[in-house]
This record gives C-alpha cells, sequence and structure tokens, in this order.
C-alpha cells in the first residue's frame, strides 16, 4: 500500500464509512459492521503512516488549490503521523463502543451519532495530517460543524441551546481571531505552510509576535482555555458516546495538536520573540488548569466531571507548547497521548455505565466497581493517568511538563501544574476508589445480562494503552525530535 | 452566409446585448398569454446570455476585438455574469406564475428583460450620459417589477414608492455628476479621465464623487439603503432586483470608480467615497442582516454588507484590489440566486417557515445552507475567495483596518447566515410546507445548481482568479 493511498483511506475511509451507516442503518448489525470496519481501515492506514513516517519518509496529497500558492493539502510528519495512528487506533475502539451503547440503549438515531462521530474522525485526521495553515483551518471548522450536531442529538430545547453555545464559540473564535491571525502570517511570511522550525523564525518583531501568539492560542478554542472555553460546558450536555467524540478523539485533541502546529511550524525560535504574551498566557494557562479541576470537583454529574477534567489535561499541552522549549513541546505531545487514552477511557467508562445502569451520577457509582470490576479497572487506571501517577501516560507527560517549566524558569507554572495535579486527583481519586471499595448495589442493571463486552472491552483496551508510553518514550523523543531539532 | 451573420453579430455584440433583450421584452410584453411572453422572455434572455459570455471570453482570455474601450474590464467581466444570472433568473420566472396575475405576467417578463438590458448597457456605455441612461432605464424597470405585484400586495405598492423616490435622488445626483464632469473634463467619455488633461479637477472630483453616491443609493449601499428591506422584502421582484439590479449598480460604480483612477487628480477622492460607502456598508448591512427576522430581509442586507467589501476592495484602487472587487462580486451574484431562489423555491419569506426543511426542500436547502456558508466566509466557498483575496490585496498596502472589516462581516456572517442552517436542518418543522406545486418549480432547479456549483467554485477557482485579474488589469489600462 502506498504511502498516499493510505492517506487518502485515512481521511476518506471515515466519510465513507459515514455516508454507509446513514444510507444502511439496518439491521443493526450491518451498521455496526459498517461503523467498526471504516474506523480499522482508517486505523490501519494511520499506522502504515506512521510506520512510514517513522522510516524517515514522508508523501503529500494535494485534493485542490483554492488559492494562488496555497493548496488544500495533507502530508505526513512525525507528529502528524504519531496522533493519527494514536486517535484512529482509540476510534477503533470507540465505533465498538458506540455499537455497545446503541444496543443497549435501543438509541433509534444511533446511526446519526456513529456516522458525526466517524466525520469528526476524518476532520481529526485532517488537522493531524495538514500540509499547511489554510488546510488546517478547514478542516478544523470541518470538525466543528461535524461534532455539533451531537450535541443537539436528544431533540430538546437545552441540547439544542448548547449545540449552539457550541457553535458560537468555536466559530466566533476561529472566524474573529484564528483566520485574522491566518492573515497576518501570510502578510508577514508570504507562505502558510507548515515548516520545520517556523514560518516565522525571523520575521517577526516581539510586538508582532506576541499579538499573532495572542491571537492563536485563543482562535484555538478548541483547546480550552479561558474566556472561549463556553463550548466544553456546553459539549458536555451532550450523549456519552458523542463526549468520547468531542473531549477525547476529536475537538480537545485537535486543540492540543493545533497549538502544538503553531508553536513548532508556525512560531518555531519566533516563540522567543513572544515571551512577554507567553508569560502572561502561562500564567492564565495555569490558574485555568486549577479552575478547570475545581469546576469538575464540583459536578456531580459525570459528564461534567470528565469534561472539566478533560479541559484542564487539555491545558496542560497548551502550557508545553508556551514553555518555548523542546522539553515543553515533547511534553505537550505526551500530553496529548495521554489526554486522549485517559479521556478516552473516562468518557467509555461514564458510558458503558449509563448504557447498563441508567446511572449518570458521581454519588451513585459507588460500589459499582464490584459488578463492573473492568470497567472501574479501566476507570481507576485512566483516572491514575489524569492525575499524573506513575507508570502511566499522564505521569511522563506532567513529568516534562514540571521539567520544561523548571528548565525555562517559570516556576509558577510549574507550581500551578503540580496543583492541578492535585486538583484532578481530588476530583477523579476518590470516584474511582468509591466506586471499587464501596458497598455492591443491589440489582444495579437495567437488563439481567449487565455489561456487554462491545461495552467493556474499549473501556480496559484504552486504559491498557496509557501504559504504552512506559515502553516507548525514548523512541518517541527520537521519532518526534524534527518537531523541534528545526530551530535548534 | 450563417457564419457570417454569427461574426456579425459577435462584433456587434454591446449593442446586441442592448437592443436584443430590449426587442424581446417588446415582443413578451405584446403578448397576452403569460406562459408564452415567458418562454419569449426566456430564449432572450438566453441567447444575450450567450452573447455575453461570448464576449467577456474573447475580451478576456483572448486578444480578440471586442467592441468595448480598452479600460473596460469591469464590463467585460460583469456583463457576462449578469446576463447569465439574467437567463437563469428569466427560465425561474416560469415557476413564480401564481405570484402574477395572468395580466400582469407578459409586463413582468418584459421589465425582467427592461432590468437586463438597462444594466448590460451601463456596463458597456462609452460615456456618462449614455450611461445615465442606461441606468434610469434600469432603475425604473426595477420600479415597474417591484410594483407589478401591487394588486395582489399593497405592500408591494410602498416597496416600489420608495424605490422611486430613492431612485429620484439618485438620478438626480447622477445627472448633477454628469454635468459637473462635462464642465471639468470638458466631455463625458468615460475614456477621457485616461486619455485628457482634466482643467478643473475639483469639479471633476465633485462630479465624479456625485455619480458615485448616485450609484451608491441605487446599489442600496448603506446609508443610502432606506429602500433596500421594504423593495426587496415584501415583493415578489426581490429575485430580480436582489441578485441582478444590485450586482448591476455596484458594478457600475466600479467601473466608473476604475476609470477614475486613471486621472491621478482624481484617485484620492473616488477611494475616500468608496471608502467611506463601504465601511459604512458592511457595518450597518451586518447589523440590519442580524436583526432580520425575514429571509428576503436578510438576504438583501448581507448584500448590502457585501457591496460593502466589493466597495473597500474597488477602493484600494488598485489592480489587486479591482480583481478582488470583481471575485466579490461573482460571490454575490451566487450568493444572491441561492438566497432569493431558495426562498422563492421554498414559497416562505419569515425565518420560522425554514424550520425543517432541509428534508423535504433538498435543493433549495442545499442552496441556502451553501450560500450561507459563502457569506459566513467559510473555507474552500467563492466567499472566502473574495474576502481573502480583499485582505491580501488590503494588507499588501497597509489598509489593516479594511482587513478587520472583512473579518468583522464574516463574524456577522456567522451570526446572521448560521441561523439559516440551523433552522433548515436542525429544527423541527413549524408549519406544513408551501413550495411551489407542480412541475413547474423545476424551473428552479437550473438556477439554484448554477449557484451552488458557481459558490463551490472556491475549491478550484482557478479561472475565476484569472479572468478577474484580467478584468482589473484591463481596468487599470495595463491590458494591450
Amino acid at each position: 500500500m502506498s504511502a498516499e493511498l493510505s492517506l487518502l483511506i485515512a481521511l476518506g475511509a471515515p466519510v465513507i464509512g459515514a455516508i454507509l451507516v446513514l444510507l444502511l442503518p439496518k439491521p443493526p448489525g450491518l451498521r455496526d459492521v459498517l461503523h467498526i470496519g471504516a474506523a480499522l481501515a482508517q486505523a490501519i492506514a494511520a499506522a502504515h503512516l506512521a510506520s512510514v513516517a517513522a522510516a524517515g519518509n514522508t508523501t503529500r496529497v494535494i485534493l485542490a488549490r483554492p488559492l494562488p500558492g496555497v493548496d488544500l493539502a495533507f502530508s505526513l510528519e512525525p507528529l502528524g503521523a504519531l496522533m493519527a495512528a494514536l486517535l484512529a487506533g482509540l476510534g477503533v475502539l470507540h465505533a465498538v463502543h458506540n455499537a455497545g451503547v446503541a444496543r443497549a440503549t435501543q438509541d433509534k438515531g444511533a446511526q446519526r451519532l456513529m456516522a458525526y462521530a466517524s466525520l469528526a474522525s476524518a476532520a481529526m485526521m485532517g488537522v493531524a495530517y495538514s500540509s499547511n495553515l489554510f488546510t488546517f483551518y478547514v478542516v478544523y471548522q470541518a470538525l466543528t460543524l461535524a461534532t455539533f450536531p451531537m450535541i443537539a442529538h436528544g431533540g430538546d430545547e437545552e441540547g439544542q441551546r448548547a449545540a449552539r453555545t457550541y457553535l458560537a464559540t468555536l466559530l466566533g473564535a476561529s472566524v474573529g481571531l484564528l483566520l485574522p491571525a491566518l492573515v497576518w502570517t501570510y502578510a508577514v511570511a508570504g507562505a502558510l505552510d507548515f515548516r520545520a522550525g517556523g514560518l516565522l523564525a525571523g520575521r517577526v518583531d516581539p510586538l508582532t509576535a506576541s499579538a499573532l501568539l495572542v491571537l492563536y492560542v485563543f482562535g484555538l478554542a478548541k483547546a480550552g482555555l479561558p474566556p472561549v472555553h463556553g463550548w466544553v460546558s456546553a459539549a458536555s450536555k451532550a450523549p456519552h458516546s458523542a463526549q468520547v467524540s468531542i473531549f477525547a478523539l476529536s475537538v480537545l485533541p485537535a486543540g492540543g495538536v493545533g497549538m502544538i502546529k503553531v508553536a513548532a511550524y508556525v512560531f518555531g525560535s519566533a516563540l522567543h520573540e513572544a515571551a512577554l504574551a507567553a508569560r502572561v498566557l502561562l500564567l492564565l494557562v495555569g490558574v485555568s488548569m486549577c479552575v478547570a479541576a475545581l469546576i469538575a470537583l464540583s459536578k456531580q454529574d459525570l459528564r461534567e466531571r470528565f469534561a472539566y477534567s478533560a479541559m484542564a489535561q487539555s491545558l496542560a499541552v497548551v502550557m508545553g507548547t508556551l514553555l518555548a522549549h523542546p522539553t515543553g513541546l515533547f511534553a505537550s505531545a505526551l500530553q496529548v497521548v495521554a489526554l486522549a487514552c485517559g479521556a478516552a477511557t473516562l468518557t467509555m467508562a461514564a458510558g458503558a455505565v449509563y448504557a447498563a445502569t441508567g446511572r449518570t451520577e458521581a454519588r451513585d457509582t459507588a460500589g459499582l466497581g464490584r459488578v463492573m470490576p473492568w470497567t472501574f479497572a479501566g476507570l481507576a487506571i485512566a483516572c491514575a493517568s489524569m492525575v499524573g501517577m506513575p507508570p502511566f501516560a499522564g505521569a511522563w507527560a506532567k513529568l516534562w511538563l514540571i521539567a520544561a517549566a523548571a528548565d525555562t524558569g517559570f516556576i509558577s507554572a510549574a507550581v500551578l501544574a503540580g496543583a492541578a495535579a492535585i486538583l484532578t486527583f481530588a476530583h477523579l481519586g476518590p470516584l474511582a476508589a468509591n466506586a471499587l471499595a464501596g458497598r455492591a448495589p443491589t440489582d444495579p442493571f437495567k437488563r439481567a445480562d449487565g455489561a456487554s463486552i462491545m461495552l467493556v472491552a474499549p473501556v480496559i483496551l484504552s486504559g491498557a494503552a496509557t501504559l504504552w508510553l512506559l515502553l516507548i518514550a525514548d523512541p518517541l523523543a527520537r521519532f518526534l525530535s524534527p518537531l523541534w531539532m528545526g530551530g535548534s | 452566409m450563417i457564419a457570417e451573420g454569427l461574426e456579425l453579430a459577435r462584433i456587434n455584440s454591446p449593442l446586441l446585448l442592448v437592443t436584443g433583450p430590449l426587442v424581446g421584452a417588446a415582443l413578451a410584453a405584446a403578448i397576452p398569454n403569460a406562459r408564452a411572453s415567458w418562454a419569449i422572455a426566456a430564449i432572450a434572455a438566453i441567447l444575450a446570455a450567450v452573447l455575453a459570455f461570448d464576449l467577456g471570453w474573447r475580451g478576456l482570455f483572448t486578444a480578440g476585438s471586442t467592441g468595448v474601450s480598452r479600460h473596460d474590464g469591469a464590463g467585460l467581466f460583469v456583463v457576462p455574469l449578469l446576463a447569465g444570472g439574467g437567463a437563469l433568473v428569466t427560465l425561474a420566472l416560469g415557476a413564480l406564475s401564481k405570484d402574477v396575475s395572468e395580466r400582469a405576467a407578459p409586463f413582468a417578463h418584459a421589465l425582467v428583460l427592461v432590468v437586463i438590458a438597462g444594466w448590460c448597457g451601463a456596463l458597456l456605455a462609452r460615456d456618462l450620459f449614455s450611461m445615465f441612461l442606461a441606468v434610469e432605464t434600469a432603475w425604473l424597470a426595477g420600479v415597474g417589477l417591484a410594483a407589478v405585484n401591487a394588486e395582489r400586495d399593497r405592500a408591494a405598492l410602498s416597496g416600489a414608492l420608495r424605490m422611486l423616490i430613492a431612485g429620484g435622488v439618485g438620478a438626480a445626483l447622477l445627472l448633477l455628476g454628469v454635468g459637473f464632469v462635462a464642465n471639468g473634463v470638458g466631455e463625458v467619455r468615460l475614456l477621457a479621465f485616461a486619455e485628457t488633461r482634466i482643467a478643473a479637477p475639483e469639479l471633476t472630483s465633485i462630479g465624479v464623487g456625485l455619480i458615485l453616491l448616485g450609484l451608491a443609493i441605487k446599489a442600496g449601499a448603506a446609508p443610502f439603503h432606506f429602500w433596500v428591506g421594504s423593495a426587496f422584502g415584501r415583493t415578489g421582484a426581490a429575485l430580480v432586483l436582489g441578485a441582478l439590479a444590485a450586482l448591476g449598480a455596484v458594478a457600475v460604480m466600479v467601473r466608473v470608480a476604475g476609470f477614475a483612477f486613471a486621472a491621478p487628480d482624481l484617485g484620492a477622492g473616488v477611494a475616500a467615497v468608496l471608502t467611506v460607502v463601504g465601511a459604512a456598508s458592511v457595518v450597518i448591512g451586518s447589523l440590519h442582516a442580524s436583526g432580520a427576522r425575514n429571509l428576503k430581509r436578510l438576504a438583501a442586507y448581507a448584500g448590502v454588507a457585501q457591496i460593502g467589501c466589493i466597495l473597500l476592495s474597488a477602493a484600494l484602487g488598485s489592480p489587486a484590489g479591482l480583481a478582488a472587487a470583481l471575485v466579490q462580486m461573482f460571490a454575490m451574484l451566487a450568493a444572491a440566486l441561492a438566497l432569493f431562489g431558495g426562498g422563492a423555491a421554498i414559497g416562505g419569506v419569515a425565518l420560522p417557515s425554514l424550520d425543517g426543511l432541509g428534508r423535504r426542500a433538498p435543493l433549495a436547502s442545499v442552496a441556502i445552507s451553501v450560500a450561507a456558508l459563502s457569506l459566513m466566509g467559510a473555507p474552500l466557498t467563492v466567499g472566502f475567495l473574495g474576502r481573502w483575496r480583499m485582505i491580501e490585496a488590503g494588507v499588501g498596502v497597509g489598509w489593516w483596518w479594511a482587513a478587520c472589516a472583512v473579518v468583522a462581516a464574516s463574524l456577522a456572517g456567522v451570526f446572521y447566515a448560521g441561523r439559516l442552517i440551523d433552522r433548515l436542518y436542525f429544527r423541527k418543522s413549524s408549519a406544513p410546507y408551501v413550495g411551489e406545486g407542480g412541475g413547474w418549480r423545476w424551473l428552479f432547479a437550473p438556477m439554484l445548481v448554477v449557484a451552488i456549483l458557481a459558490i463551490l467554485l472556491g475549491l478550484e477557482p482557478a479561472w475565476l482568479l484569472t479572468a478577474a485579474d484580467a478584468a482589473a488589469a484591463r481596468m487599470m489600462g495595463l491590458a494591450p
């Protein structure tokens, strides 16, 4: 299989899968096979592309030339290849989870959720493989449009209002802030291609660099930095399976990947010129991490708690990029991996609990670990990873992040990241402990056969994925080194 | 013999583009049967479109003789759009026959042709006085169209009256401006700006300014847009007025500005007028569109905002700015055809009537949605392309505020145009669908399909950009 073909499959398979699922919603078996099959095809293609990138090769596909000298193009580079392979792999688990939830809840509109999840996955692949800022902007917008119907899926007034808030926040920030940043970049650099070493390197003065950094950081509202974080609360009203897409597999990771790409390929060494803005933003990010973790602590609804918890994790990605240091960039990349694995496990666990027991509140999960041991084992692993406990993925990410903050002299950032980890423990630790150690509830399941394997397996497998950084942290650093080597 | 006749027609195509539709109009008005009259009008409009595309092709892409002046890039670019749009609108009128009485229908068809002939004439006129006559002809035909449905809807009469008042003021300013220019330059040929030494630059500047203001009134640019809502928003003629007349008026404005930029003494004044009117139109049009509760009004005010972007681009006075203005005119026409056409096909006017129509009127819904995306400036649409070219041209000469205005227009577009998509696809229907029945409704299809394709031209816009660049170069006197 050629790399170009793999790239097209990674981008196109979910789109075809979405169309087929919408056209053939019955029988449910066929629908589920199509949904999972498309995710599998995407994952195989993305894995192949990662191996191509690991061998030092690259490829590029141009779909259109909408502006003179600016292509709608996708290409292979280490960061995109890693993120795409990880998210596509988790996407297979999510597809299985979707099928399990659809069967357990008898959702008549499940094919729509599956189709939108596939489209979101295609857009996320586009974000990962985007070759330039223009392409990134296009697929970033497509991701917003693909995910917002999932929030309104229930059809009730509250869901529709939340969907509108979600759309307004994300579209408003991207049109009002990200687009001007993109135009400004084009005006300064005369190009929009992601370039190792930074498109703006040597081309901007401190004032311009600072202004551009502010526009990018707030324009990339999917990363969740206040005050453009209103969509997080809106998306927490989404159905459980939609939350997996939004918080673990597409929207939050798209914000994180976008931030890393902007820091590494747009700013590069020019990030040092924006030190003033970066310093202020770091403080805002650190405080926001702590506040998000505190808000999560105040939420009883599992969806809301996990949404704010994921937001705090996503802000750690932003913090790493703002440190303007190779270690910070590496920490950010690891943090996206940790966020994806951890949030996918948590949100799928919440979905499995809801599908099997109908319970949605944190207080109602006490003792559930005794009747759903695999699900809550996965949840506990994910909680440990989100908190930053070794040997799970989150630990390495936070270790590198704090090391990078210390290296660059931003001790306050390191302290705030540590405080956020403690607050994360406060809102996730007791939840996992109560679920596993509490007294088992009597007759917890809606159905006699309990949670099906399609609900349980994705949770435990995704939880186990948080361990893999333990094994490959060093090779991963070498794999990602082009991200910061271009500028040094 | 036939070949010679065709060649003769090609050589005289500017003249035929005016006289052809006028003859068609006379025939259409003389035939009492509504369907027969419509058929004559449609044939005349299609023939005019063919002639216009041939003229544009020869003028912009080949070095062949076209019978128009060497500065006439705007005419060569916009006349095919206007005539092509006119043909599609005239075809669609066949599906709107129920809106007009049998007695008034032939006059309505004739008036549409006169609108096309008038604005084509204004875009191809060689002197200011001919241009004035052509503009007034087109304008009065537009007023007639707005009033043609008055016996069924009294609001149409109110709209027509407002148009008449606005047109009267505009005509006075135009005529006064032509007089000032005639005194300042010594003649009224448009090429005189480039070829003659202007004896009284101040007087000429005032004259050109008055002409631009007169045309701004007719284009519905802010703050002269008081007639737009009532004329476009309530009458059945919105499709013609919103899509064709607005484009014609703003194109004539840009054309006059293009000629005037050739005279160094006039450039600053022209740019100032275009900038002020353009900026006001972007802001006021966007605000009005955001508050609109009716699809036609929303489309009309979105058109005002688009006119603002066009004028701001033209105000740059550079080939890049004029090319950006032309691309935006293309985007404006495509969006207007899709929005007004989609609205006419659906049959409802109030925004709630769009609720849940995505499944029941799929083609019209797709057209409206694609137009909405273009108004938002969504990437890969022609709306994005036009605004990008404008920002590129503006930033190139340090006009950052113009780039900000475009971003503001796009942000407002997200709000007001986003509502349309929300209603079409994400709301439940609140009223029964009352769309035009019968097979005649398929006559909307060519217009809607062409509008959708035109908007999606943003995916691969090479030839559109080439045409706009060639036209802009010609306007600046850079073409051979």
